[in-house]
Order: structure tokens, then C-alpha cells, then sequence
């Protein structure tokens, strides 16, 4: 990015910092709810959707490119509401049972509560940066215990059964400007979301990463699982480059006093 | 069903403008009572800085000097940040009112002190510095 460029962003931070947000509106997936998107005073809705600073503005202009003409999705991204939307997940009886208890219980044992891995696709609210080679792509969560995930680009296949991973296996492969991240070997103990969406360890997430523009990356995420799912699923999630932002340390077990004290309904 | 939040100025503070909704990488109400509210003036004994929440202790004496130290949950410090907020921003023995909610099994931090979660942090001046709290966090509803 161009310094020109980089101080007309600063120049409009600055000036986005003098408005407020009133009210946004969000939704859940199995809770049955309709997505929306709060409009505020500065009448940009995607911003209202920002947890991390509603009032920052997100960059326009081209998607960068690598070397190799292949789009880079490197930067750091805020998932703005994008982490709550999962839709209607279509869960096999069992699993509906699994959810239910898990709602009727406060989510008193999701996993992030106790400072584990959030696992794929759950994210969470804070920001991920992405680094990309031509070879690899690393996504390194701010939030989720800062775990990190390597997408080998490099056109190795699936690792041979390493057992039940937090974070599975990732490899991807492009379709023209889309990258087609593929990944398995996922344990069954992370939740979907915070709300307890089980799912098994037969969970395939296909994640389908595209950079429109410069400020924008569309994920659409289908989750197939023939053991906890009646069908594969598929959503949608869109994150918001902040170009000024650094992810920062969140060293989760430092100071995790919640763990003793969560008790539920 | 859908959940509103507000998302307001934290006047005088915040550098960004506008106070994000809160965040927790648990569940609320499966730690404090959203119906138990407490108000509590004292002082500020520290701000705890540290993941995954930064804590306030403030001390509040009763009529006959005696202490008891509340312990308010608060955001993370990527979140608080991100607001403006650093380790400073509360300084030792400056005069507060916190507003919060209290822990739903009543047990202590192991350091004795009274656990809450904090809603709104209100300056002998009047200004609140720090409005919202995870009970209204999107994540777990």
C-alpha cells in the first residue's frame, strides 16, 4: 500500500472517529434467528457490523496481487458480525439432543471457557492476520487462544489419518481467484459456535476464500459431517481489513478464573 | 429471536469513538445472575491487566473502615485497547462507582475477593468510562 494511500485511510479513521454507532442488531444460527445488520450515523452498514471499532472505516481499492498473479489474502481482518452467522445447521436427532442440553446448561462447558481451541470453523470475534506465500498460507488468530492454522498450498495432499486434531489438516488449491481450502481430521470435542453445535470427527469443512477488493474477504464455508448433520451446510462470512490494526497477545490461560467459577443454569 | 445491543460513546474516553459490544470467551449467564445487579462505590485498588478478561479490584469500606475488595470482571485488553484503555487507566485510590453483576455461585476469587461482573465504571466526576458488559455478548445467545 502506498504511503498516500495509507495516510488518506488514517485521514478518514480519524474522521470516523468522531461518530458513534446508536444500535446494532445481530443474529444466531440454530436460535432461529434472521441476520441483520444495524445502520448507524455514519451509514455504513458493514462498519455497524465491527465489534472491534464500530466507527472504522474499511479500505477500498483493488485486491493486492502475489508474484505469481494469484490473489494474496494477506492483512489483518475483523470478522465483524460474520463470527455469530452459521444459519440453520440440519443436525441428526442425536445431535439436536447434544445442542439442547448444551443451550439448556448456559453453554457452561464450551470448550473456550476453559482456554481451548476453537477448532474449524468456529472463530472468534477478534482479528486474524493472514499471511500468504506462494506456498503457504497461515492464518494466526488474535482471539481463540491465538491459534494458528497452516494451509499448505503447496499441492501435498491430506495427511495420512493424524489422528483427531483441534485445528485439523488444511490443504488448499486455487480455482481461478478463489482458494479452495480443504480440511479434515477435525476432533469432536470443539463446538461449532458458542451456543453448542456438535458436530463429529467426521467433520469436512471446505472453506472457498475470495479478496473482491482490497477491504474485503468472502468465505463461503460448507460443513458436511454424515454423522451428526442430516445434509452438508453451507454459510457465509465476511471479514473487513483494518490495515492499521495489529493482532495482539491474548494468552488465554494467564488469568482464566472463569473456569472455577461458570456453574450453568 | 434477535438480540439489540447499543453500542455508546464512552464520552471523554474512548479514543475510537464508539464502545464495541462486550466480548467474553465464555458464557454469561453461566457465571453471573443478569437479575442480581449490585452498585458499588470505593476506590480503585488496581486494574488488573491480563487475559482472557482484565479485572478491576476496588476497595470499599463500610461504616465501621472496614475493607472488602471487589473483583469486576471487565473486556480483554486487545478489546479495551482498542478503546482507548490501557493498564493506567484507572489509577490506585481514585474514587469510583461500578455497576455490575454479581457471580451466580457467590464463591470468592481465591484472593478473598467479592466476584462481579462489571456493567458501567463511573469517575467521581460523573463520566463513565467503561458501558456495556458480556451479558450482553452475542456469542452464547
Amino acid at each position: 500500500m502506498s504511503k498516500r494511500h495509507l495516510s488518506s485511510l488514517l485521514a478518514a479513521a480519524a474522521f470516523a472517529a468522531t461518530l458513534s454507532l446508536p444500535v446494532a442488531s445481530v443474529a444466531q444460527s440454530n436460535a432461529k434467528a434472521d441476520a441483520k445488520t444495524g445502520k448507524g450515523k455514519a451509514g455504513q452498514k458493514e462498519n455497524a457490523a465491527d465489534f472491534q471499532s464500530a466507527s472504522t472505516p474499511t479500505p477500498t481499492g483493488p485486491a493486492p496481487k502475489m508474484l505469481d498473479g494469484k490473489p494474496d489474502l494477506s492483512g489483518v481482518w475483523t470478522p465483524g458480525l460474520s463470527f455469530t452467522q452459521m444459519g440453520q445447521v440440519p443436525l441428526q436427532p442425536w445431535a439436536d439432543e447434544v445442542y439442547k442440553q448444551r443451550r439448556a446448561n448456559l453453554s457452561k462447558d464450551d470448550p473456550e471457557g476453559h482456554c481451548l481451541p476453537a477448532g474449524v470453523p468456529r472463530i472468534s470475534p477478534f482479528l486474524q492476520k493472514f499471511v500468504q506465500t506462494p506456498t503457504l498460507l497461515v492464518i494466526l488468530d488474535e482471539g481463540n487462544i491465538h491459534s494458528y492454522r497452516q494451509v499448505f498450498l503447496d499441492g501435498r495432499p491430506h495427511l495420512d489419518d493424524p489422528g483427531p486434531l483441534w485445528m485439523g489438516d488444511s490443504i488448499g488449491k486455487w480455482d481461478g481467484d478463489t482458494l479452495v481450502v480443504d480440511t479434515k481430521y477435525l476432533n469432536d470435542k470443539t463446538w461449532l459456535n458458542g451456543q453448542g453445535l456438535p458436530h463429529s470427527e467426521d467433520l469436512h469443512v471446505v472453506e472457498r476464500i475470495k479478496r473482491p477488493d482490497l477491504g474485503h474477504l468472502e468465505l463461503e464455508i460448507t460443513m458436511e459431517d454424515p454423522k451428526a448433520f442430516t445434509k452438508p451446510h453451507t454459510f457465509n462470512r465476511t471479514y473487513l481489513l483494518r490495515p492499521t490494526w495489529e493482532i495482539q497477545e491474548y494468552v488465554c490461560n494467564e488469568f482464566n478464573v472463569d473456569a472455577d467459577h461458570l456453574v450453568g443454569k | 429471536m434477535t438480540f439489540r445491543f447499543r453500542v455508546t460513546l464512552a464520552s471523554g474516553f474512548a479514543l475510537f469513538g464508539a464502545v464495541a459490544p462486550i466480548l467474553a470467551h465464555h458464557s454469561f449467564a453461566a457465571e453471573y445472575d443478569s437479575t442480581k445487579t449490585v452498585t458499588v462505590k470505593g476506590t480503585i485498588n488496581k486494574l488488573s491487566w491480563v487475559n482472557p478478561h482484565a479485572y478491576v479490584f476496588v476497595d470499599v469500606k463500610d461504616a465501621s473502615g472496614k475493607v472488602t475488595t471487589w473483583a469486576f470482571e471487565s473486556l480483554s485488553p486487545n478489546a479495551l485497547s482498542r478503546q482507548g484503555w490501557n493498564r493506567n487507566s484507572l489509577k490506585q485510590g481514585e474514587e469510583v462507582t461500578v455497576d455490575g453483576y454479581m457471580a451466580k455461585d457467590g464463591k470468592p476469587l481465591a484472593d478473598g475477593s467479592i466476584h462481579a461482573n462489571s456493567r458501567a465504571i463511573t469517575r467521581a466526576d460523573g463520566r463513565k468510562v467503561f458501558v456495556g458488559s458480556s451479558a450482553d455478548d452475542v456469542t452464547y445467545k
